[in-house]
């Protein structure tokens, strides 16, 4: 099956910047709201938040300075 | 129907179904947080958009693809049909809460029956309400945030996050027809930076970038130590450059200089035009100084904290004795003052440029250079093709140049071939003249509606307000801020609402599509004659 055939997975994939970290990134934003609502403050839900935040700040620069 | 306004209502109708898919969705935000007495009311306030859109959209599907006439009349009056109906949740769920008409489990808990709620039972409180946040400017009609119930939470927040990318924008994303006038529609909204070539295409990214910096912002602002809740809607209202909150003074509440610091790259985010954003997502990073607005842009930011800052330190506004930076840090004497200064002075002039107009401290009290120095800030705004309000960086950017061009054209013989780089672009005499030409028109239709709404303001708010004051809030409404020296609220004389809700709608839409709107219907219906 085509992941482009699922209606919201196909917008994020076709619309975004034809990156599918970035892409990816979108798509787990939901699930890391919903460990905030679920988990509350803990250490594993500010490490999979700040992994979240972190991951998508370095991924810009790394690909903005060293992929590029 | 008149033949002229068949375009008109097919595309309205398609803007008030999207409205519609909106409300509906915010049920989920009801039965979430249990609040099953606000779920009729937001379903009536989804079935009366829907059902006025698909009349209208299906009576008139045929009619005449758009020109920019009708462009511009649609942006203007679907803006203005948005904040109307908009205004319905607040009054409904309002009105809920009073009557409490249901039985248990729709029935209203009485501890949300407050005088804040309460102030949305009068129409014109809701519709400022909805102006106010479909316009992304943040002015208020409620006393206590905090007091809401979390549906007209979310239904604030909401609608400043769908108006700060743009009601027409969100519809072409939708219900977009292939070669429609969706391009008319989308420059009429304030906009002409494409992304792609097709301006569906380009509405759908800047739909994907706006959602996944959402997610980043909630993110940043959760990390920093805002619940949960807090950080979804402030996350929201912050890059939308909104600046509703659900709190009571607004990020002020928190006083929390890591919350505080936090905030501000989420709204300098929402001042950044989304085609950079794009470029930047794909790895061309150096557009964030070489772009020319951008470029202007951190100067602005810089140029004008700075100079706020300095203005604060020299009145000697912030003379804390103590202040608690975070676990364990603590400054004392002049070092926490200028801690404090720097700190408020930073984020209040990034929320005044951005257009955001979160507050983390009182201003109506602050000198009046250091008022009307963020009014400056206000009445500009940040780059054009971001969610700001304002005149918009790139006109300064036109009008500087293009006056400096037209000065040292003096001194070249009459037969010389100039050209003038603006934004990438090497315009020659004419092209200059015609750009030169629209941005001194909006600048002086900006001053001359200020104008108009200080009059408003000075001839109907009580006299304790200083004329400071008053600039501040009429810059603040018309430039889609939202900040305010109090004189905004409840007991706001009833002109001086009507008028602060003319100043959010042209502000929005850079006031020439309102006034094509206005002279467009007189001239359908015959006025002149």
């Amino acid at each position: 099956m085509d992941p482009r055939d699922i209606p919201l997975v196909g917008f994020v994939l076709e619309f975004g910047a034809q990156d599918h970290v970035l892409d990816a990134m979108l798509l787990a934003g939901p699930l890391v709201v919903l460990a905030m609502v679920l988990g509350g403050r803990s250490p594993v839900t500010a490490a999979i938040v700040g992994l979240y935040v972190l991951s998508f700040a370095g991924y810009v620069v790394y690909n903005g300075v060293v992929a590029r | 129907m008149r033949q002229r306004l068949q375009p008109l209502a097919r595309d309205l109708g398609r803007i008030l179904m999207a409205l519609s898919g909106i409300v509906f969705a915010s049920v989920v935000v009801s039965l979430a947080w249990g609040e099953l007495f606000a779920v009729p009311a937001l379903v009536v306030s989804g079935l009366v958009p829907l059902g006025l859109g698909r009349l209208l959209s299906a009576r008139y599907g045929d009619a005449d693809e758009v020109g920019k006439l009708h462009g511009m009349m649609i942006a203007a009056s679907g803006w203005f049909l948005v904040a109307v109906f908009g205004t319905l949740p607040f009054v409904l769920v309002a009105w809920t809460v009073a009557v409490d008409p249901f039985p248990a489990p729709f029935a209203a808990p009485a501890a949300l029956d407050t005088p804040t709620l309460a102030a949305f039972r009068d129409p014109l409180n809701g519709f400022f309400e909805s102006m106010s946040g479909f316009t992304g400017t943040g002015l208020t009609m409620t006393d206590d945030e905090g007091a809401l119930p979390h549906t007209i939470q979310w239904w604030r927040t909401i609608i400043e996050w769908v108006g700060g990318v743009g009601v027409i924008v969100l519809t072409t994303a939708i219900l977009a027809r292939p070669g429609s006038g969706s391009l008319t529609l989308y420059e009429s909204e304030a906009r002409s930076e494409k992304i792609h070539p097709s301006v569906v295409s380009t509405v759908r990214t800047i739909w994907w970038i706006f959602i996944l910096f959402t997610f980043v912002a909630i993110g940043i602002l959760w990390l920093a130590g805002m619940p949960v809740w807090d950080a979804i809607n402030h996350a929201m209202t912050g890059l939308s450059t909104g600046g509703f909150s659900v709190t009571d003074a607004s990020i002020g509440e928190y006083n929390d200089p890591i919350i505080d610091f936090a905030m501000i790259p989420v709204m300098v985010l929402g001042s950044i035009a989304f085609p950079i954003h794009y470029l930047m997502l794909r790895g061309d990073l150096k557009n964030l100084y070489t772009d020319p607005q951008t470029r202007w842009l951190w100067g602005y930011f810089s140029v004008g904290s700075i100079a706020l800052i300095g203005l604060l330190w020299l009145d000697g506004t912030f003379e804390a004795g103590r202040v608690a930076v975070t676990n364990g840090v603590v400054l004392t004497g002049s070092t926490a003052s200028l801690f404090q200064t720097v700190r408020y002075g930073l984020f209040q002039f990034v929320s005044a440029a951005s257009c955001t107009g979160f507050g983390t401290i009182g201003v109506g009290d602050w000198s009046a250079p250091a008022q009307l120095t963020m009014s400056g800030a206000m009445v500009l705004g940040a780059a054009a093709g971001s969610t700001v309000g304002g005149i918009k960086l790139i006109r300064l950017i036109t009008l500087v140049k293009g006056t400096a061009f037209r000065i040292r054209g003096v001194f070249y013989p009459e037969t010389a071939v100039r050209y003038l780089k603006l934004d990438d672009r090497k315009l020659g005499e004419t092209e200059v003249s015609r750009e030169l030409e629209e941005a001194a028109i909006i600048a002086f239709l900006w001053f001359v509606f200020l104008g108009v709404g200080l009059a408003v303001l000075l001839l109907t708010v009580d006299g304790s307000f200083t004329l400071e004051n008053a600039v501040f809030e009429i810059t603040s409404a018309q430039g889609n801020v939202g900040l305010s020296t109090g004189i905004t609220g409840p007991a706001m004389p009833t002109p001086a609402k009507v008028m602060f809700l003319f100043n959010m709608w042209i502000g929005r839409l850079e006031i020439i599509p309102v006034l094509v709107l206005l002279r467009g219907l007189l001239d359908t219906f015959n006025f002149y004659r």
